[in-house]
């Protein structure tokens, strides 16, 4: 009895299934908690007082029609994206090429507009460039997954690299149709005859990326939850040697998925063309294949949560301009507190798997 | 004569697993130098649970636990080791591209002599009688080698209060026999050992008292050799279980599935079936042993459409005696010849079943592609999943719960129950009962054998051979990738399949068959016995 | 758990009260400013392509602080707005906001801007270094620019005057004599830029050459660094450059090789090499074009500013300099002023061995780049010129410039 026990301070202790109700209020108090640890930060870093700064960014995203409109807008297609890239990540088939495919959809979707201009009307010139940059996107797609299929090359890198083929490939086309020649900037495309850009639907510029990309968020919550391509996705994603067993041809299911998912991309890309820049640029992607990862992860591949997710960067990015702008605080700063809030968000992930047991106080021994 | 120091005491130990599931509670148990403990208890009784709170991985919620009389507090296994506890567990921690001398010596603190560890390596060998080339590196050790190297591991960190949990499920009769002989040598040196399992009949032969676990709570001490395999039964799953496997002859047995010269080879080039003639009959089960590794899984494989085939055939016979080359076919593909084949293959979580998916989903593994459109049905899956649960008596928090979360036992009932759902004609089962608690595994035995008088063509892949010759009307015993024997399962003894296991047999004709399989090959002639 | 809940709920209300409570609360701040100031009650939003750590945004920047302190308004300045939709969308927001004069500060910019202003027609837009405002027809967008040909004609005397002290100081031969120049695209912008700057540069050592690298991006310090870095290492002996970041100044203190740069001074980062900057004053042009719109004046669809309104301008000079810099940039400033002097003058170079006599420039953009105005004029090449437009358009290769990397 000479030794005095070592009761340790704490210890951790796997929680069971917690209800819905009782996750919702952590994830809750993760979100309040960042706030308050971001207020903090802000007020000593900078002096200014937090809650301009929140209300700053509450106004950059909503503070009119017109940024409420393109707050939305921005969600539509980072949501696309994310979304588009779900299926391939349930399939744990790491697709982190989804810039590469937007990039090529969007160059597809230039290279209609600018070579079919006044060739064709501009309905038909839209449905091409659809066509064009859905194809591209699958394309660029397809590859990584025929390589994986055939010869289990990795897909990780393989889609990675694709998207510096994509780049360059913008590169080199923005540089053929440039105007003026040598100033690397294509501008906008058909400005004056408008041949090519999208519908506008209900009379708002934003409401096509609005409107498709809900429908494909919907869809693809059905199509992975209740198809048999869906089912074969999980099962190809849980278990490859399950999939075999039950007579999936993996192969097919592998290319079937890319495809879909790059096609999907190639969607956004056309979007970000036809419909919101009417120019392409190699950043015309912004990283938002890169981001798109992230949303989708932290959803946990939930078409639908990954609404609120895809919504929470959004709302970020368009408010730390407004930041910038008001309170002459550097992008940068903005960028930290997203950073701080999916840090607490991700990070209390662990709080729901496990309960932190104390040291009962009566429990001392000698 | 005065009670002796006990080794290792528990005192009232608790451990939760969230809000009211009890891994254990009010534990009370004594380890005592020179002794074998048995620790038995059915699968999710806590045996392991609480044997990891005396090596380090869990902390105790409540209770005490003292070594040597004293009070000890165990936060980490690197305080188990300095407290002489050491455990080897079910699945080997072992570095695979390193040696056994470096596997033994890793992530000990102090300067690294690898010559003078090599050589007390050697000496624990010698002393308790294992064998250890300290060089050999682990990937090409065998899984008896592997567990050698653990409790050498353990060993050579000082311990002399071990812990084995379920050493013998991985290995053959023969290398049982060896592991018990050094467990008696251990014993002799003084060694506190425990040995976590549920063959009774080991428990019989190797320990000298058992302590015996109910759903966590402790039930009580035997000494071994004043107890029988019954009463310990009794006191596992409280109440009285009839042990022993009803063997109802085949009724009207006809040719189910040929196969003729079977030869496969892996993916690693090694030949894994070599000319493998077998024939298995409609109503029969067929017993198949062999050591581990020595074409089992390639034969099933190959009879499932999983397995790519070097040369060979496998015929199935329709009732009406229409043939069918199953060779070449994939899974889909055989079923659509009208074949209804059935699998429990051995691994449950990584092949049979989807490990996240719940009950429901994992049901409809066999039936997504069914019906027309895009659309899968959700509604039959559901109610067969209902069903199963039902029937088989699967305890489970519901439906949608995944089965990675459910006991070993409740997951292959799902399984089975899955596989024998389809009504096969030609059911499969590799180790079906690997890890099951005995009520688990009389359970699915006794499915096995009403399938099998419903007239399903059985083959039975098993290890524990006293099981196997209780259950199967013939034994193939399979060697080295070869048939090295058919056995009536009713004559046959256990010493004679276990020799056939180990060594070629030079000529196969001495061996007996049943009447059925000899009247000959054409299943026209076929009428029975 | 419910008391916590409701403890939570309480919180966020109260956060979100605050939050609007703030909001509204800075508008009235702003509200007063502006009355309070009098002068002026309009208001001016800026774009900026990058924020200001680019030389190129920060002089935009500093402008429009100077020419709005002038007036005594605010000005709202919104960074690190790409080459895109976003443009149109943070000038619309501009404009949303009751800004009456929109400033985009990037080349890209431009048909974005057209696009607002098509859209606003009540609201002036303005556009640096655009080419379209003059064949667009829209009454409320207008390109701007300054004769900054003339201002690193000005540099490339201080760097010729450095040359010629070391030839003097027998640390190079004539021949030796290599100016390299670190540009981002091969457009006229540019191409005006660095021709200008070495006939400055020849106009004192006339042996002299020059080296021009392009990088394909406005703002690449990485990429400037390497260009600069291997000009150094091809014997360039004096380095002067027109991209926007810190790169090129900063290989060249590495390096120790003077260098002459642009926007403003990078004497702070580097001391030892700085020489001169030439650099557009943008604030002549914004008093101008904001006092303008104040008053519900037209002005200018298409303005340059040139050394007489104040809008070309130099740095000091770093402590570098060879001696007689100032006198000799002095001079010349005269003479560029009295029109004794043209930097494009005919006699001056030569384009493919020969002087030029006609050329007909692109000044009105199109796809095609057709020429359309004649350029030649008196004997000098009238860039920025009377009925041509601001932006550069000298687009010519003269003889003694090479040029490396010319894929952009």
């Amino acid at each position: 009895m000479e030794k005095k026990i070592r009761v340790p301070l704490f210890h951790l202790a796997k929680r069971e299934e917690l209800s819905k109700k009782k996750k919702f209020i952590i994830r809750i108090i993760a979100i309040v908690a960042a706030l308050l640890l971001c207020a903090l930060l802000t007020a000593l870093a900078t002096g200014i007082n937090p809650l301009e700064v929140y209300g700053s960014l509450v106004g950059g995203a909503f503070g009119s029609v017109r940024k409420t409109w393109i707050t939305l807008q921005d969600l539509s297609i980072l949501l696309l994206i994310s979304v588009a890239l779900t299926p391939a990540f349930t399939m744990k088939f790491w697709n982190i090429g989804g810039e590469g495919q937007v990039l090529v959809g969007g160059l597809a979707t230039a290279a209609c507009m600018i070579l079919l201009e006044n060739k064709i009307p501009s309905v038909l010139i839209m449905l091409v460039s659809f066509i064009a940059a859905v194809l591209a996107g699958a394309l660029w797609g397809l590859i990584p997954a025929v390589c994986k299929a055939k010869w289990n090359t990795n897909e990780t890198l393989m889609t990675l690299m694709m998207n510096y083929i994509a780049t360059q490939l913008v590169s080199f086309f923005v540089i053929i149709w440039e105007v003026p020649k040598g100033s690397g900037k294509i501008g906008i495309i058909n400005q004056n005859s408008h041949d090519g850009w999208m519908v506008q639907l209900f009379g708002s510029k934003y409401m096509l990326c609005i409107v498709v990309s809900a429908v494909v968020t919907v869809f693809m919550y059905i199509y992975l939850n209740y198809s048999k391509h869906g089912y074969e996705i999980q099962v190809v994603g849980q278990s490859i040697n399950t999939a075999k067993y039950v007579g999936i041809n993996i192969s097919k299911v592998i290319i079937r998925t890319m495809l879909l998912s790059g096609a999907l991309c190639g969607l956004a890309g056309m979007l970000l063309v036809g419909s919101i820049n009417h120019t392409i640029t190699t950043t015309i992607a912004g990283g938002q294949g890169f981001t798109a990862v992230m949303v989708s992860w932290m959803a946990k591949f939930n078409p639908f949560t990954m609404i609120p997710c895809a919504f929470l960067i959004v709302f970020m990015n368009r408010g730390a301009g407004e930041i910038a702008t008001n309170f002459g605080l550097n992008p940068s700063f903005a960028d930290i507190m997203t950073g701080i809030i999916l840090f607490f968000i991700i990070g209390c992930e662990f709080f729901i798997n496990y309960s932190i047991k104390f040291r009962k106080m009566s429990g001392g021994r000698s | 004569m005065e009670k002796p120091q006990a080794a290792v005491s528990m005192r009232n130990i608790v451990k939760t697993f969230g809000k009211g599931v009890y891994a254990n509670r009010d534990v009370d148990l004594d380890i005592y130098h020179g002794e074998i403990l048995s620790l038995l208890g059915e699968n999710g009784s806590g045996k392991t649970t609480l044997m990891n709170m005396l090596s380090g991985i869990y902390y105790p919620d409540e209770g005490e636990i003292f070594i040597n009389s004293k009070p000890v507090s165990i936060n980490s296994p690197k305080d188990a080791y300095e407290l002489g506890i050491g455990m080897v567990h079910q699945h080997f921690k072992l570095v695979d591209v390193l040696t056994a001398a470096e596997n033994i010596v890793l992530g000990l603190d102090g300067a690294l002599d690898l010559n003078k560890a090599k050589e007390k390596i050697r000496e624990i060998c010698a002393r308790y009688g294992f064998e250890v080339d300290p060089d050999k590196k682990i990937y090409s050790m065998s899984v008896s080698e592997k567990q050698t190297v653990e409790i050498v591991k353990v060993l050579y960190r000082g311990a002399d209060i071990l812990i084995l949990d379920e050493p013998t499920a991985v290995l053959t009769p023969q290398e049982t026999k060896k592991l018990f002989e050094i467990m008696r040598n251990m014993k002799k040196d003084g060694k506190a050992l425990v040995i976590i399992t549920h063959k009774l009949a080991e428990v019989m032969e190797i320990s000298d008292r058992v302590a015996i676990l109910r759903q966590g709570k402790y039930v009580g001490t035997l000494i071994t050799k004043n107890t029988s395999p019954k009463e310990m039964t009794d006191m596992m799953v409280g109440r009285k279980v009839e042990l022993g496997i009803e063997r109802p002859e085949p009724i009207d047995p006809k040719l189910r599935l040929r196969i003729s010269n079977l030869s496969v080879t892996d993916a690693e080039g090694i030949q894994k079936l070599k000319n493998i003639n077998l024939d298995i009959y409609s109503g029969e089960i067929l017993g198949i042993a062999g050591i581990s590794g020595c074409g089992q899984k390639e034969l099933l494989e190959s009879v499932a459409g999983l397995q790519k085939v070097d040369s060979g055939s496998i015929i199935y016979y329709d009732d009406d005696g229409t043939e069918k080359e199953l060779v070449g076919m994939d899974p889909v593909k055989i079923k659509e010849l009208g074949v209804a084949l059935s699998f429990v293959p051995e691994d449950r979580l990584g092949m049979g079943l989807v490990g996240d998916m719940d009950l429901s989903d994992n049901m409809m593994l066999r039936s997504f592609r069914d019906g027309k459109g895009v659309f899968t049905d959700r509604k039959s899956p559901h109610e067969r999943a209902e069903k199963i649960v039902k029937q088989l008596h699967v305890d489970t928090p519901g439906i949608e719960t995944p089965v990675r979360k459910l006991s070993g036992g409740n997951i292959q009932k799902v399984l089975v129950g899955r596989e024998l759902y389809l009504r096969p004609s030609v059911l499969m089962t590799a180790y079906v009962v690997r890890g099951l608690d005995i009520n688990s595994s009389y359970t699915i035995y006794d499915l096995i054998v009403f399938q099998k008088l419903s007239g399903t063509a059985v083959i039975f892949v098993g290890e524990d051979l006293d099981v196997l010759l209780q259950i199967s009307d013939r034994v193939c015993v399979l060697c080295d990738g070869q048939v090295n024997g058919i056995l009536d399962g009713r004559k046959a003894e256990k010493s004679e399949v276990g020799l056939l296991m180990t060594s070629l047999a030079e000529n196969h004709e001495s061996v007996s068959e049943p009447a059925y399989a000899k009247t000959g090959s054409d299943p026209e002639k076929e009428g029975g016995n | 758990m419910k008391k916590l809940v409701s403890v939570l709920l309480a919180a966020m209300m109260a956060l979100s009260l605050c939050a609007c409570g703030a909001s509204a609360g800075s508008a009235a701040d702003g509200g007063a400013k502006d009355a309070g100031s009098g002068a002026s009650d309009i208001k001016v939003g800026f774009i900026c392509l990058h924020d200001e750590n680019s030389t190129y945004d920060l002089n935009f920047i500093n402008g429009a602080k100077e020419a709005c302190k002038n007036l005594g308004i605010e000005p709202i300045i919104k960074v690190n707005i790409p080459e895109g939709q976003e443009c149109y969308d943070a000038a619309c927001e501009l404009a949303d906001a009751g800004c009456s004069f929109i400033f985009a500060d990037s080349f890209g910019h431009e048909d974005y801007m057209i696009e607002a202003a098509k859209e606003y027609p009540d609201i002036q837009f303005s556009h640096a270094t655009g080419t379209k405002a003059h064949t667009e027809g829209l009454a409320n967008y207008h390109n701007a620019f300054a004769s900054i040909y003339e201002g690193r004609y000005l540099a490339g005397i201080v760097a010729g005057m450095k040359l010629k002290e070391m030839i003097d100081a027998g640390e190079i031969t004539p021949d030796q004599a290599k100016i390299g120049y670190v540009g981002a695209f091969t457009y006229a912008e540019v191409i005006s830029g660095y021709t200008s700057f070495f006939l400055g540069a020849r106009s004192v050592v006339p042996e002299a050459t020059m080296e021009v690298t392009f990088t394909g991006s406005w703002y690449d310090e990485t990429a400037e660094k390497e260009g600069a870095t291997k000009l150094i290492q091809d014997g360039c002996v004096l380095i002067s450059q027109h991209a926007d970041s810190m790169g090129a100044p900063t290989a060249c203190e590495n390096a120790g090789v003077p260098d002459v740069s642009y926007n403003g001074s990078t004497e702070a980062a580097c001391p030892n090499t700085f020489l001169v900057s030439s650099r557009i004053d943008w604030a002549p042009y914004f008093e101008y074009a904001i006092k303008a719109t104040a008053n519900k004046e037209a002005y200018d669809t298409d303005w340059t500013g040139t050394l007489e309104t104040g809008s070309v301008a130099l740095t000091d000079l770093g402590k570098s300099v060879a001696d007689g810099t100032k006198e000799a940039v002095e001079e010349a400033k005269k003479k560029l002023q009295d029109g004794s002097l043209h930097v494009f003058d005919t006699s001056t170079f030569t384009v493919e061995g020969k002087e030029l006599t006609t050329y007909m420039a692109d000044v009105d953009t199109d796809p095609d780049y057709k020429g359309d105005h004649e350029a030649i004029k008196d004997g000098y090449f009238n860039e920025s010129g009377e009925g041509m437009r601001s932006a550069p358009y000298f687009d010519l290769q003269i003889d003694g410039i090479s040029l490396l990397d010319t894929a952009f």
